[in-house]
């Protein structure tokens, strides 16, 4: 079975580069965004089995590009999560309405992110390692 | 000159008052004052929902306004406009309560020299405006300097994320083998930002305490529950120092009226900070009782073993960026907005917080919370309604799915959404909208209690029906609502209610809700 692929949309390099790392270790192949508009134009092109949004972009922020992706059926179906340093439960809600499965808070533990990552994908969760988020909660 | 005229609005029932404070205006020059004058209250909101007016002359005992009930009413009909009270001689204790109530002045009747009154309200005027601009730009300053901080840490957890996610991914061995050194090193990395981190959110969430953004849930809450959670949480962190960490509940404890989620993060700031403060093998101990000193009051205390806090210092502890002079070596100082937190959280609950100590021998941190009381919740209205033929009315709105299970997240959302839209139905400020009286689940119920009798209760129960229905957000959530009412016996009473009728009254309530309650459990086991 071929890796799934993951889009990250991060304008800040060495994030982006960390969360490569990281996901590229656990076999899944990952594809970057560095705004909006490159963000839904990177979808477009790989199809991505999951997006990991920032909300802070430049050209658009990650509500702009939620609603880009809802308004394209082939891409309306891709789940988002959003990985943002924005806090608060407005912000939550927001991206909750936005269509968002999860959201993280940055700084994010890897072992949140993997978790997230393989609940929203849909895979089991690691051996030995908790689910340390519910997606309920968001 | 009519634009430059300055536009009062008199409401005043008594033709014979109105008329003699006509007579105070005629010696003013003419055309600087436009006098209106109406004799009810529902006149006077009326005219001031129509008309610009610069200034209201309240007298405080109208035909369908009394007391204190009245200037909220004026008040809130126009709060923009500044308001000065007419009273009698024997009323002046209740005219300076009325100035809490958004009053800029009060003038006793029969006490008013000619002169004195145009003066009086040109400087009513003068005095609110000034107030109104402070207000102002305090607001703004507030907002400046709180979105300075929410940006300022919003930016330093981007780097900070970026450190965490490298530091793990070479501990990882992601990168290479690592020797027990490099290992070693790395993991103070790991340490000093996961400090950092929780320093942004320490800031953070001061930043909201000072705008009132925090927003606080007050409901019904098992501190119990709270402790023993927190308590085996902190466990681990204990015993790392070595430290035994224990609890210790009195029995059949009443809830209280709090915040849980704030009651939480309260436990956490204080039993976090006792054991950084003691020894190895030391204990600390969380006491929650009720307080000796005020059965309305649930008593909480951290007792630690540790070294102390200086004499004098016990108050200084909860100010802002407070640290301790000689904290610990090994460790590492905080902000210093913990304690801080702590106590603007627990006295925007109503509760109070102190330290004791003895230098060398451990000290202890204690808290007040309120308990809940349908009672002390509903006092202030049925004080508000002496005079009223009263029948009191407890509403019941209840929140199902079709399914009979809510998610969690919808729950919480339409929670709030049914919250916002009983609040506009109430009647006036007499009616109560309880707390949230029970766990979450398959349903959820909304309890009114209505004072102001057999009209509002048909108008609240017509209202709520209707404004349920129309509201948007709920339109599309799928929920179904049910909307009852029941009348509780109530008395006519001439003077304020007495503590033994409020009681009585609020038991009855208690037992509605308990029934709807167990019902709820009954309908989903």
């Amino acid at each position: 079975m071929s890796n799934k692929k993951i889009l990250i949309v991060e304008d800040d390099a060495d994030v982006r580069k960390g969360m490569h790392l990281r996901l590229q270790a656990n076999n899944y192949d990952t594809f970057f965004a560095v705004d909006a508009v490159s963000g839904v134009a990177e979808a477009r092109k790989h199809k991505p089995d999951l997006i990991l949004l920032d909300l802070g972009l430049p050209g658009g922020d990650g509500f702009k590009v939620m609603e880009w992706l809802a308004a394209n059926p082939y891409l309306a179906v891709i789940p988002v999560v959003v990985v943002s340093a924005r806090t608060g439960n407005a912000n939550r809600l927001k991206a909750k309405k936005a269509g968002a499965k999860a959201f993280l808070e940055k700084p994010v533990e890897n072992d949140e992110l993997l978790a997230v990552v393989r609940k929203t994908l849909g895979e089991a969760p690691k051996p030995g390692k908790a689910l340390v988020h519910d997606l309920g909660d968001l | 000159m009519k634009g430059n005229a300055l536009q009062i609005l008199l409401v005043e029932d008594s033709a014979g008052d109105a008329r003699l404070l006509r007579e105070m205006f005629r010696t003013e020059t003419p055309g600087s004052f436009v006098l209106t004058h109406v004799d009810r209250m529902s006149d006077a909101i009326g005219h001031l929902s129509k008309t610009h007016v610069d200034i209201v002359l309240l007298d405080m005992g109208l035909p369908d306004g009394h007391g204190l009930e009245t200037v909220r009413r004026a008040h809130a009909a126009a709060p923009d406009v500044p308001l000065v009270v007419l009273t009698g001689m024997d009323d002046e204790l209740v005219a300076a309560e009325a100035m809490k109530e958004g009053a800029q002045d009060y003038l006793i009747k029969g006490q008013i020299e000619n002169r004195a009154l145009p003066r009086a309200l040109r400087y009513a005027i003068e005095r609110h405006r000034m107030q109104a601009e402070t207000d102002l730009l305090r607001g703004q300053q507030m907002q400046l300097k709180d979105e300075f901080l929410s940006h300022v840490s919003h930016e330093l957890r981007s780097p900070l994320t970026a450190i965490y996610q490298f530091v793990s991914i070479i501990l990882d061995g992601l990168a290479g083998e690592l020797n027990v050194q490099q290992r070693e090193y790395l993991e103070v990395i790991l340490r000093n930002s996961r400090q950092l981190k929780s320093m942004i959110d320490d800031l953070l969430e001061v930043s909201r305490i000072q705008v009132g953004k925090s927003g606080l849930e007050l409901q019904l809450t098992c501190i119990q529950d709270l402790v023993v959670d927190t308590v085996a949480t902190l466990q681990e962190t204990a015993a790392l120092k070595g430290i035994t960490l224990s609890s210790d509940i009195a029995p059949n404890l009443s809830s209280a009226y709090a915040d849980p989620t704030r009651i939480r993060q309260i436990l956490i700031i204080l039993i976090d900070n006792a054991i950084k403060f003691t020894p190895a093998s030391g204990t600390v101990q969380v006491h929650v009782r009720t307080s000796e000193r005020d059965p309305q009051f649930l008593l909480l205390e951290v007792v630690d073993s540790g070294r102390g806090i200086p004499a004098g210092m016990t108050e200084h502890i909860f100010e802002r960026l407070y640290q301790a002079p000689d904290a610990d070596k090994g460790g590492r100082k905080g902000l210093g907005l913990g304690l801080h937190i702590c106590k603007a959280l627990v006295m925007r609950q109503g509760g109070q917080v102190w330290a004791t100590s003895e230098l060398g021998k451990g000290a202890t941190l204690s808290l007040t919370l309120p308990i809940f009381s349908i009672a002390n919740l509903i006092a202030p209205a049925l004080k508000g309604a002496t005079d009223a033929e009263t029948s009191i009315a407890l509403i019941v709105t209840e929140m199902g799915s079709q399914s009979g299970w809510l998610s969690k997240g919808l729950e919480i959302e339409s929670s709030r959404e049914v919250r916002d839209v009983l609040a506009s139905c109430m009647h006036s400020d007499l009616d109560v909208l309880l707390p949230k009286m029970g766990p979450a689940s398959g349903t959820e119920f909304f309890f009114i209690v209505a004072v102001t009798g057999d009209i509002g209760r048909e108008a609240i129960t017509r209202r709520i029906r209707e404004r349920l229905e129309a509201a948007e957000k709920l339109k599309q959530s799928g929920l179904i609502f049910t909307v009852s009412c029941r009348l509780l016996p109530a008395h006519k009473h001439d003077q304020e209610p007495s503590e033994e009728y409020v009681n009585r009254l609020a038991m009855k309530i208690q037992d509605q809700v308990d029934q709807n309650l167990r019902q709820k459990v009954a309908t989903h086991e």
